[in-house]
């Protein structure tokens, strides 16, 4: 009896908690006045979306992805020679398909949206695609690798990273040149497991001997994975998923002393790789289809300004995202200077568009993937800490 | 045991209190932690003037606790529940809904658009007034003082401060819902937001209140009595008001049509139509036809509640139907001679419509409902008579039966024209989230509710289902013989057949086991499921890649195809008819004889097998019961997004599915989609309120509380609600104390 | 063999950290008769708390072995009192209220399982969502302590698995001897008896949540400090131990440490075999389905666990 009105009070001090935080986040400065002909058209603010998850188990690489695209935003709009203001619209899908239509119809029923950065899944981006299509929205995603999805016919799909497939394959390649038994982990996830698979068809065809696993990107004890990649006698490892795995896998693997070649992909490939594996990580090696980032322009800027920005270090797609997210700024400027800023505009900007960003050249084939030339998969290395480029992989012996 | 003395207590509670509103500013805000400094999140959210915000909410919170018993006499007085509903909705309206949808306002809440508003000299003064060009904030304020004015009446008692404080509530409502109406049609564009509306509907209700003040003079409010009286008084009269109204606002103030920068009203379309080449059907209405009929439905129902009439209610339901057909067709009509015409930004048949012809549909069908509650009513000396004979507690029965009549016309209208209204956004989560999740619901309330078995492997059900639906249309890698492959809704029979199987197959082995011990294995057996569907075997089922591109579903009768494709709102139809009949049928089950012997295994496992009842044949009927109902909506899943991969189908929607269920109120149908309904909808609405990282932490906080105020759920079950408060007392299921360590 | 033994150390290591956070369902089961969904995120709790005392005593430097000692202890403490307070907090805002109200049993779930929702993201939200959380190294934990024929333990395995063996005896000690102990028995035995002989039964429920809770937070701080930290991290492991309690018996204490300790050796052991240089038969991605597969099969066999349930005959 004695705790119902203590129950009554609590929710009322929760709305009330509810209304101080609507009334904290409506303290905005908005631009003035109104304005009544409707739609974007007369009005110099355009937005762009994000699609990505930013909650659910999935979360961590969207935030990754939509502060790289806050990022290229803000900097845009500091920058001041834009003629036009920017905004970030973000629009949370889970990375579930089953939550995707409802993340695209917010996008599209805002009207001021002129292009999407995302969906960052794949299984979203099938979802989802051919509905922004419909909409003549421009889409380019910083990390949906499904090889499928340019073969689709989403008319407006394009995407800043190669296909699983295309960097598998090189990878795969340069392992043959090292090793006669290759361990071969994947992560279970849709991206890991692409990776992987190619990977391993690849390494057969190379007549190499291969022993695959798949360990749950859930699994925190990769204490028997690591004892059975020592105790195989592979001289090396490919891990397909991402880097926060992949550090601990890394560490396991020099508790299992392991001593061959380890080696992961683009999504393993990040400070937060580096980070997790400290010295383990040393002697790691990655095929990326992304310039170094100390020596591609700008990208080192990059980095600091990330770290200033978000208190954070850029992670997995987060350059990517950045990168995308210039390319979508450059589409509208162009649509700008050609005419009118529409959606329609933007999509038909998006596929002239050569831009040079701090991870690749981006332009586009018809498909939506990058050219070929701009596919280029360069091999990295950790050493002392850090990650750093080796050259063309196809190159390296 | 030691007493406690009463400085502790109070110290305790002090205690309490004050954590309360630390958590609440560690909850409230936008900081983030940061893996480079550990303590940052903690310092912005604590070193900062705003904790002694949160703090003094706490001490606010502690000194209401002390001051209760004071408190507590004037809140039983008459019109204190309805003014704080009332105060609740407008700060809800005013802080959390949005006001416009247009892209100008960012986020669309009444503090941006304020902003907006008051700073835009071509607006009129009234406008911009409510908006705060003289004095900032002055939504609030009005409401403070509104509040405050009613509040006063309730202490001092006073009619004539009573009566002021309504005829202030109503202009004040009516200001700010004119003051959005005119920055609406100063935009020129389609809106759908809901603020304005639950404002004004707010500042009614504080209306109400005050004139319940001002009117009664009781001492105590009986609002249970107050509501039975009014809805008994003439059944269906409180629908045909409703319906009235809601027609009102569709014929006066609602956009009809919105191709682009035009907003028509149902008057202007005469105009806009005029030789464009629509029907006479269309021409007819919206010139005369329109509220011929609106007029003709209201005088009818309202005839036939208020004499009680059978035949008129008849005439009223045939009336409303035929006004909703006609509606229908002529809104058809319209849009479509718009798309041929090519209008500017008109585009396809049912297309660019605004929120007033749904509206109009839904007036009628409430007034239709009106008609059916006149035509089916029990004369009331009947009533009165078996009253007497009863006793008091069917008294009680059938007047919550009216008002319970009269809530499932709303809610049929509101399924039936709400989706129309929403955004498209909304449409999409009607469809992909609250429809499915109510549809898995009901199925586990069949197995938690009823046979009161714990399942935490649900989702592999909705799995089954899903791959049976990919494999079926030749979706997967392997694919079924030429002759088989099937359109998606043909899948169902199927779908259900092998959850019927699938379900017997994870109850066979765990019947011995009960409680926890299920719980973990049924835990186990979805993970079993969805692992499998990752790892592949043999290729079947593509990975973690999923199927893709499984068609969406259509139907062709020979006289009638349809064919559903990418927009959500014809999935909302088709789930409506399937939800529907999976109710239909399991209300029947219930009060089976099936539906018993769930219960009495429920209650007592031992009990129920000595009185005869086959315990292993019921169980496992509950098993394939509510495995098949999964198995549907997971044939429905798979052909409207068209891609499904085990990441759909995690441990955590199990839980999920079964916090519905509960959340709903455990063994009740409408609990149980009540509970999915709104634990799907919150995300989605918090997705304006606060970071989109942070919504499953508020998640978490209102399933905790609710499971701490309100433990029996939403709307629990008559059943349960007996045997929580025994059957004497049904109205105080939730005051009962119960000794520790009784309720387990 | 010495493969098989290297997998069964590994299976022992992870096996004594699902059984540490088992006795934490088992005693909650014991005397409400309920799982404690939330127990994942006590033991989360405690694995955030020990880092945050540990990061400030240690730093970044190598330690000398009684400064090991030294913070070893001083992380399960601090991981202990962290849990042990979450803990206690849970039984007052997720549990007494409800007991109060004489909820359904469902709804004690439900509401476990919002508080957990709520603890996980609010870690979430105050220190980070990356999943890459590491202690300092303040110690060498890949230094092997025994290395024979290629059979070898490395020192961070002889810590979890000692201090786990060490916690489980001080517990079953506990229980079985003290007076606290044979009042948390007393309850699980049938609790209003219990409150007729003068046992309150409000404190005792709380004194056997905040010992699980300090067991958790333990577990917390040794598991981190193996395999890192991260704000959802009590999921999986949570839902083994669980398996892991009801694998042993629910409400029984050895069965818990029994349980636990056969489903990690389970889990490393089985899906590798046969440990050699060849491809696995199983494979590393049914880990968890040959979890729950010996957990059916045992329960088909054993309707109520391994040792049988009740708290307080077994123990």
């Amino acid at each position: 009896m004695r705790t119902r009105p203590l129950a009554k009070l609590a929710a009322i001090g929760l709305v009330g908690a509810l209304a101080l935080t609507g009334c904290g986040s409506s303290d905005k400065k908005s631009d003035g006045g109104l304005s009544n002909s409707g739609g974007s058209k007369s009005s110099d603010s355009y937005t762009i979306a994000f699609q990505g998850p930013l909650s659910g188990d999935n979360q961590q690489l969207g935030i990754n992805e939509v502060n790289g695209a806050q990022l290229a935003i803000d900097q845009a709009n500091k920058s001041g020679d834009l003629g036009f203001k920017l905004k970030l619209l973000k629009a949370d899908d889970i990375g579930d398909q089953s939550k995707a239509p409802a993340a695209a119809a917010q996008v599209l029923q805002d009207s001021t949206v002129v292009g999407v950065i995302g969906p960052a899944f794949s299984g979203p981006t099938k979802a989802v695609a051919k509905t922004y299509g419909d909409a003549n929205m421009g889409l380019i995603s910083p990390s949906a690798t499904n090889p499928d999805l340019t073969s689709q016919g989403f008319t407006t799909f394009h995407r800043v990273v190669p296909a699983d497939n295309i960097e598998g394959v090189q990878a795969a390649d340069w392992l043959a040149k090292k090793a006669k038994k290759v361990f071969v982990i994947d992560d279970l996830s849709e991206y890991g497991k692409g990776a992987a698979d190619v990977v391993r068809a690849q390494l057969k065809k190379d007549n190499i001997a291969v022993v695959s696993e798949g360990v749950d990107q859930k699994t925190d004890d990769y204490g028997p994975i690591a004892t059975q990649v020592a105790q195989s006698g592979a001289q090396a490892m490919f891990y397909g998923g991402y880097d926060a795995q992949a550090g601990k896998l890394a560490k396991a693997l020099k508790s299992a002393n392991f001593t061959g070649i380890a080696m992961g992909g683009n999504g393993v490939k990040s400070s937060v790789f580096e980070k997790g594996a400290g010295a383990a990580g040393d002697g790691w090696y990655f095929s990326c289809g992304c310039l170094d980032a100390v020596t591609a322009p700008g990208a080192k800027d990059f980095t600091t300004a990330y770290k200033t920005a978000f208190n954070a270090d850029p992670s997995t797609y987060s350059p990517e995202a950045y990168d995308a997210t210039n390319a979508m700024i450059e589409a509208i400027k162009t649509a700008k200077k050609d005419g009118s800023v529409t959606r329609e505009s933007v999509a038909k900007a998006i596929t002239g568009l050569d831009y040079k960003g701090i991870t690749t050249t981006i332009k586009f084939q018809a498909n939506g993937e990058l050219e070929e030339a701009s596919q280029v998969i360069n091999l990295f290395k950790q050493a002392g800490g850090k990650i750093s480029v080796v050259g063309d992989i196809r190159e390296q012996n | 045991m030691k007493r406690e003395s009463e400085l502790s207590v109070q110290l305790k509670r002090l205690g309490g209190c004050l954590a309360l509103g630390f958590v609440l500013a560690l909850m409230v805000g936008k900081h983030e932690g940061s893996q480079r400094d550990y303590g940052f999140a903690f310092r912005q959210a604590v070193f900062a003037p705003r904790i002694f915000v949160f703090l003094g909410i706490g001490v606010l919170i502690y000194l209401l606790i002390i001051f209760w018993p004071r408190v507590t006499p004037y809140l039983q007085r008459p019109g204190v529940r309805p003014l704080a509903a009332g105060a609740l909705t407008v700060v809800a309206a005013d802080a959390l809904l949005r006001w416009t949808d247009s892209g100008q306002i960012e986020g669309g809440k009444l503090g941006a658009m304020s902003k907006a508003a008051a700073d835009t000299g071509s607006l009129d003064f009234l406008t911009r007034a409510f908006f705060g060009s003289i004095v900032p904030g002055t939504p609030w304020i009005l409401l403070a003082v509104v509040a405050l004015l009613a509040a006063a009446a309730i202490v001092l008692d006073r009619g004539t401060l009573a009566w002021s404080a309504a005829a202030l509530a109503v202009l004040v409502g009516l200001w700010g819902f004119y003051a959005q109406a005119s920055v609406r049609s100063f935009l020129g564009a389609p809106d759908h937001s809901t603020g304005a509306l639950a404002s004004l509907l707010g500042y009614l209700t504080i209306a109400c209140s005050a004139v319940v003040v001002a009117r009664s003079d009781a001492e105590h409010a009986d609002t249970r009595g107050f509501v039975d009286r009014l809805f008994s008084w003439r059944p269906g009269l409180p629908l045909v008001v409703l319906g009235f109204v809601t027609g009102l606002i569709s014929l006066l103030v609602a956009t009809w049509f919105s191709p682009s920068n035009a907003v028509d009203k149902v008057y202007d379309l005469g105009s806009r139509f005029a030789g464009s080449g629509v029907s006479a059907l269309t021409t007819a209405y919206v010139s005369w036809l329109v509220y011929a009929l609106f007029v003709a439905c209201v005088a009818v129902a309202g005839a036939a509640t208020y004499l009680r009439h059978k035949a008129l209610g008849w005439v009223a339901i045939v009336l409303g139907t035929v006004s909703v057909i006609l509606t229908l067709v002529v809104l058809h009509d319209f849009t479509a001679v718009a798309a041929a015409a090519g209008f500017d930004g008109a585009s396809k048949p049912w297309k660019n419509l605004g929120v007033g012809g749904w509206l109009l549909c839904a007036s009628f069908t409430m007034l239709a409902g009106a008609g059916w509650i006149a035509a089916t009513h029990k004369r009331a000396d009947d009533v009165v008579a078996a009253d007497l004979v009863a006793g008091d507690s069917d008294h009680l029965a059938t007047t919550s039966a009216n008002f319970n009549k009269v809530l499932l016309f709303v809610v049929i209208a509101g399924a039936l024209f709400y989706p129309p209204m929403a955004t498209p956004f909304w449409q999409s989560v009607l469809v992909s989230q609250i429809g499915i999740y109510v549809l898995l619901a009901i199925g586990l309330n069949v197995v938690v509710g009823w046979a009161g078995l714990l399942d935490l492997g649900f989702i592999a059900f909705y799995a089954i289902g899903s791959y049976t639906t990919a494999y079926l249309v030749g979706a997967l890698p392997v694919k079924p013989p030429e002759w088989l492959i099937l359109p998606p809704l043909a899948a169902i029979p199927f779908a259900i057949v092998i959850c019927l199987l699938a379900g017997v197959t994870l109850g066979a082995p765990t019947l011995r086991l009960r409680g926890d011990y299920l719980a973990i294995v049924t835990l186990g057996f979805g993970e079993i499921i969805r692992i499998a569907a990752n790892n592949n075997p043999h290729g079947f089922t593509n990975g973690p890649r999923g199927a893709i591109n499984i068609p969406h579903p259509s139907i062709d009768l020979g006289f009638f195809k349809f064919q559903w494709g990418l927009e959500a709102l014809p999935y909302w139809y088709l789930l409506l008819v399937l939800i529907c009949v999976i109710v239909l049928l399991f209300t029947r089950l219930e009060n089976s004889r099936l539906g018993r012997s769930w219960a009495a295994i429920r209650e007592d496992e031992v009990a129920a097998q000595a009185t005869g009842i086959n315990t292993t044949r019921v169980k496992l009927l509950a098993f394939a019961i509510g495995a098949s109902t999964s198995g549907v909506a997971g044939v429905f899943f798979a052909s409207q997004v068209g891609v499904i991969s085990p990441d759909n189908f995690l441990l955590n929607n199990s839980i999920l599915v079964v916090a519905y269920v509960v959340f709903g109120g455990m063994g009740s149908l409408p609990g149980a989609m009540a509970g999915a309904a709104v634990l799907t909808w919150l995300p989605e609405f918090l997705k304006d309120q606060v970071p989109a990282e942070d919504r499953q932490m508020w998640i978490g906080a209102v399933i905790l509380l609710m499971m701490i105020f309100r433990p029996a759920g939403l709307i629990p079950a008559k059943r349960r609600k007996a045997e929580l408060s025994g059957l004497e007392k049904p109205a105080s299921a939730e005051t009962t104390a119960v000794p520790a360590g009784e309720g387990m | 063999m010495q493969d098989f033994l290297n997998f069964l150390v590994l299976g022992l290591t992870r096996g004594s950290m699902y059984a540490l956070i088992a006795l934490g369902y088992t005693l909650v089961y014991g005397v409400l008769q309920l799982i404690n969904f939330a127990h994942s995120e006590v033991f989360m709790s405690g694995a955030f708390g020990s880092y945050l005392v540990v990061n400030l005593v240690a730093g970044d430097t190598f330690l000398p072995w009684y400064g090991v000692i030294g913070v070893l202890l001083l992380g399960m403490v601090s991981g202990g009192i962290v849990g042990a307070i979450v803990a206690y907090g849970l039984e007052r805002v997720a549990y007494r209220p409800l007991r109060r109200r004489g909820a359904p049993k469902l709804a004690f779930l439900i509401s476990a399982i919002g508080m957990s929702f709520f603890l996980s993201q609010l870690a979430g939200k105050m220190f980070n969502r990356q999943k890459n959380n590491f202690f300092p190294e303040y110690f060498d934990a890949n230094k092997r302590i025994i290395e024979v024929n290629g059979v070898h333990v490395t020192l961070l395995q002889v810590i979890i698995i000692g201090s786990a063996l060490a916690m489980m005896l001080f517990l079953d000690q506990l229980v079985s001897q003290t007076k606290l102990g044979r009042s948390i028995r007393g309850v699980a035995e049938d609790a209003p008896t219990a409150a007729l002989m003068g046992i309150d039964i409000d404190r005792t429920i709380a004194r056997t949540f905040i010992i699980g809770g300090a067991l958790g937070g333990a577990a917390g701080f040794l598991f981190g400090t193996a395999f890192g930290f991260f704000n959802t991290m009590g999921f999986i492991p949570g839902v083994k131990a669980f398996a892991a309690a009801v694998l042993g018996g629910i409400g029984n204490i050895r069965g818990a440490m029994l349980g636990g300790l056969l489903l990690g050796v389970v889990e490393a052991l089985v899906p590798s075999a046969p440990w050699g240089t060849s491809q696995s038969w199983i494979g590393l991605q049914w880990t968890d389905v040959v979890a729950f597969v010996v957990l059916v099969l045992v329960l088909v066999f054993r309707p109520s666990g391994i040792l049988g349930e009740r708290l307080g005959r077994a123990a």
